[in-house]
């Protein structure tokens, strides 16, 4: 049975999926997988900042967290590094005084914990998509399933 | 005086405390879109597959929390009931 060429690795396509979610396959000439990646990678993570606020991305008191979210790329690093540096105060979120609109608000409960979980998952599928960008695609082709 | 202040998006978080449940919806929605977009053949069928998948998930969370409640709150404390 003739077996189809396996494709090289794509590194090119690699890099691109870490930089941005669906970059990589919108390289690879596949714009349609790239905007549901783009879509579901990015809707869970804006979407767990929106449930949660800018406090669920926080690489200095969720660290463990961070490190999987983190995985969405350097988008992940910039909403971290704005956090820490244009909200926060002197590494703290500073609490709500009468009269003074704090920069923003600290999430408790489960909205936090969802929030969180969010932007995690978000990070931890953006893993799958990167691997798939980088290694050679193991989809079966409509030909190749009906061989087997 | 007591004041409220507007929700201000992506800063506050949402106010959705006693709804937390239905946050399990958009959740199962974006890991669907994702894992479905790599795994899939062919785009053709993309919505469909998404969809049938954003529902097992749903199911299958929902089954698991119902499954959670039979443990703990009648088989646990039919098994090891508690002294009078």
């Amino acid at each position: 049975m003739p077996s189809s060429p396996r494709p090289a690795l794509d590194p090119i396509a690699g890099l691109l999926a870490i930089v941005l979610p669906g970059a990589g396959h919108l390289y690879r000439g596949e714009p349609k997988r790239a905007l549901g990646i783009a879509a579901g990678v990015l809707g869970l993570f804006f979407g767990g900042i929106l449930i949660g606020g800018i406090d669920v991305i926080d690489s200095k008191e969720d660290r463990l967290w961070f490190a999987g979210q983190a995985l969405v790329g350097p988008v992940a690093i910039v909403v971290d590094q704005v956090y820490q540096n244009a909200i926060k105060v002197d590494g703290q979120l500073p609490e709500p005084t009468p009269g003074e609109t704090p920069n923003a608000t600290r999430s408790i409960g489960k909205v936090n914990e969802i929030g969180t979980l969010y932007a995690t998952i978000a990070g931890m599928l953006n893993l799958i998509v990167i691997l798939d960008a980088f290694l050679p695609p193991r989809r079966l082709r409509e030909d190749d399933r009906r061989v087997v | 005086m007591i004041t409220t202040l507007a929700w201000r998006p992506f800063l506050d978080p949402i106010n959705l405390h006693d709804w937390w449940y239905l946050l399990l919806f958009p959740l199962a929605l974006g890991i669907s879109l994702t894992y479905r977009a790599v795994r899939q053949t062919s785009m053709d069928g993309y919505p469909r597959a998404v969809l049938s998948l954003t529902g097992q998930i749903i199911v299958g969370i929902s089954a698991l929390g119902v499954a959670s409640y039979i443990v703990i709150i009648v088989l646990v404390p039919m098994l090891t009931p508690m002294p009078q």
